[in-house]
């Protein structure tokens, strides 16, 4: 039988128990930016103070494809972002959320809005997560020139030290959904069902690296299981993690959940 | 193009000194000169003519009124001074019915000096009429070949004309209700214009309208569903009432949704929304049968949006282009022609006559009766119809035994 080594010793004591049990993994000091259709500010500030874990308030922006972003009222474009800022402060409540709202009331959403809102969450709220529970379809990211684009903003990000994390759309037969498909600077996430919503899986297929919880908990269609509810999983779950060390490097988070998953080898449901 | 003026005149040595007069005025107009009626229609017949000099006495039982009566014929907007020494003998309302736009009295004041401010006046007033009359020509023109071409377009655009769209999508919609086993179901569409204005309307699988509801599409679960950008179910009513969306009318109460986006763009959203299977619900087939559906009916919609977009702007392009040049019309030929004006002056001036026995309108009618023969049939069919108010006077006399 081999000796133990200084691995076997780090993933003993790495477990999430010690890691997510300890009362400062609460998200404070991390600022996420929920890159998506807006939230609805006053539903998430009610149901946390009911709950008497009262939020930080949110603020952000509505981003348009060219042009300064627009004002945030403190409302959503549709109700997709809420839920998705719902979970992420389920995980890590003291987080400093931001909206980003790159839907707006047109409810489409453009390839340069996204990466306009990328840019902004680095440079103006000095974010440490975003959060991207969407997907450009492949069909709009033909022209090389806007998939580089998008793929900078993606590395800008991680030369920031910014971790990304984006929703995999694994379940359409053909077509592949971006950012997700840019693995490697950031974290694309599929969806699982697992007991713990801090349970999450390594599960390496396609562009795909992790699988986090699939279920929301506000909105009408939060218990489907869904990629845009998985991602914000693992964000809220970086979050906390964050607040015990926040200089962490986004490979160094990404090294962590692996060795967080390997420690413990969590089955999916 | 220069503006051409006309003189007639069986005097010589007039027309040289005419003719001299306009050479060294400077005015650049081309002149033609005539003898007599005969070899002036035949100039009028070859050449457009602004402006006609007409001597009132042209000899051998022909005057200047009469000619101007044919030349009219040729040149219907022609305009014309009369010389002549016999000014107080010209009918005021017939000449200047015929064009007559000034006189000059060879028995007065007519030198070089009157003669060319004369020219002048009628040239500067020729100058926008005429330019009117070419913008008008030139529009009348476009629209008689627009008019020509809208039946056509209209023709080609209804052969275009995908399956009719409600029909294309309820058809898509009843197909999904029967495949999936669900009990009913819905179309809603949300068109935002560029200018913010927002409109939400549903449609039932049988296409009626389902009432209006004042839900903003940000709060609505058709929003969700657009933002989700796949397929999505909601089993269970629970789910659907903690607050974050607001239901629509036609949403409420269901026991299960199953809802797809269809990714239409240019500022129109569109669901489809299928309603309480019975238990246990939705399933993950039905998802996966929802998905190549909103291809299906997004390409539908598309199509059909592209079409009509097309056919739309060229509908607008043809509206606007006719809308163009009767403003053309409209702007151009009040404010240049001076006939309304002098219709208006006489109207006024018939009606200070305290001895008329008819109204201004009844004798501008008559008149413009008597004209509008004279124009089109000549001085003959003219005199036959003053034969023939005669008679009619007689007739009535006779009646009524005056």
């Amino acid at each position: 039988m081999n000796e133990p080594t200084v691995f076997d010793e780090i993933f003993a004591r790495l477990t999430p128990d010690r890691l997510f049990n300890d009362a400062r993994a609460t998200g404070e000091g991390i600022a996420i930016a929920v890159v998506d259709s807006g939230v609805e500010r006053s539903i998430l500030e009610d149901k946390f103070a009911t709950a008497g874990t009262p939020i930080q308030t949110i603020e952000g922006a509505v981003f348009r494809p060219t042009g300064p972003p627009a004002p945030y009222t403190g409302h959503q474009s549709s109700p997709h972002g809420t839920t998705v800022a719902d979970i992420i402060l389920t995980l890590a409540p003291r987080v400093k959320l931001y909206s980003a709202d790159v839907f707006g009331p047109t409810g489409s959403c453009e390839v340069e809005t996204v990466i306009a809102a990328i840019r902004h969450a680095i440079d103006v709220w000095k974010v440490k997560v975003i959060n991207l529970s969407l997907g450009v379809p492949e069909h709009k990211l033909q022209q090389p020139a806007r998939r580089q684009q998008l793929l900078r903003a993606i590395e800008e990000a991680y030369f920031r030290d910014v971790l990304v994390f984006a929703a995999a759309h694994n379940e359409h037969p053909i077509t592949r959904s971006f950012p997700a498909a840019f693995a490697t600077p950031l974290v694309s996430v599929d969806k699982g069902l697992f007991a713990d919503p801090l349970g999450f899986a390594y599960r390496l297929h396609d562009q795909v690296e992790f699988e986090a919880h699939g279920r929301g908990y506000l909105g009408p269609f939060a218990k489907e299981p869904a990629t845009s509810w998985a991602t914000p999983h693992l964000a809220g779950i970086a979050a906390r993690i964050l607040s015990l060390k926040p200089d962490l490097k986004p490979f160094e988070i990404k090294t962590i959940l692996y060795w967080l998953f390997r420690s413990t080898k969590q089955p999916p449901e | 193009m220069n503006e051409t003026v006309l003189i007639v005149d069986d005097e010589d040595s007039v027309r040289r000194t005419f003719q001299e007069w306009l050479a060294s005025s400077g005015l650049g107009i081309t002149v033609f000169a005539s003898p007599d009626a005969e070899s002036a229609l035949r100039i009028v017949n070859e050449h457009p003519i602004d402006l006609a000099v007409l001597d009132w006495n042209l000899g051998s039982g022909s005057d200047g009124l009469r000619l101007l009566e044919d030349i009219v014929e040729f040149q219907p907007d022609v305009v014309a001074i009369l010389v002549t020494g016999f000014a107080g003998i010209a009918t005021p309302l017939q000449a200047l019915r015929m064009g007559v736009r000034d006189y000059l009295d060879k028995n007065a004041d007519l030198n070089r000096e009157t003669f060319l401010k004369a020219i002048r006046n009628q040239l500067d007033r020729i100058r926008p009429a005429r330019h009117a009359r070419a913008l008008n020509r030139a529009a009348t023109e476009f629209r008689a070949a627009v008019e020509n071409v809208l039946p056509l377009v209209r023709t080609t655009a209804a052969f275009n004309d995908p399956v009719p769209l409600p029909e294309a999508v309820r058809a898509l919609l009843r197909f999904l209700i029967r495949a999936t086993g669900a009990t009913d179901g819905a179309l809603l569409v949300r068109h935002l214009a560029p200018d913010g204005t927002e409109t939400t309307a549903a449609y039932s699988p049988t296409g009626e309208t389902h009432s209006a509801t004042a839900i903003p599409f940000a709060q609505s679960l058709a929003a969700s569903i657009v933002s989700h950008q796949e397929p999505m179910v909601v089993n269970g009513a629970e789910a659907v009432t903690d607050g974050a969306v607001q239901l629509m009318p036609f949403e409420l109460g269901r026991k299960s949704i199953l809802a797809a986006p269809l990714p239409v763009g240019g500022g129109t959203s569109v669901v489809l929304e299928l309603f309480d299977k019975p238990a246990p619900g939705f399933t993950q087939a039905d998802r996966q049968l929802m998905a190549p559906a909103m291809e299906i009916g997004a390409d539908l919609l598309r199509q059909s949006f592209a079409e009509r977009q097309t056919s739309r702007l060229l509908f607008d392009a043809v509206d606007a282009a006719l809308k163009a040049s009767t403003g053309v019309t409209d702007v151009l030929s009040p404010a240049e022609n001076p006939l309304p004006a002098a219709m208006e002056r006489l109207k006024a001036g018939l009606a200070e006559d305290t001895n008329a026995t008819a109204d201004p309108e009844t004798t501008l009618r008559l008149v413009e009766a008597v004209r509008s023969i004279a124009v089109r049939h000549g001085p003959t069919a003219v005199e036959h119809c003053v034969r023939m108010v005669t008679d009619l006077r007689k007739l009535l006399d006779e009646l009524t035994g005056t």
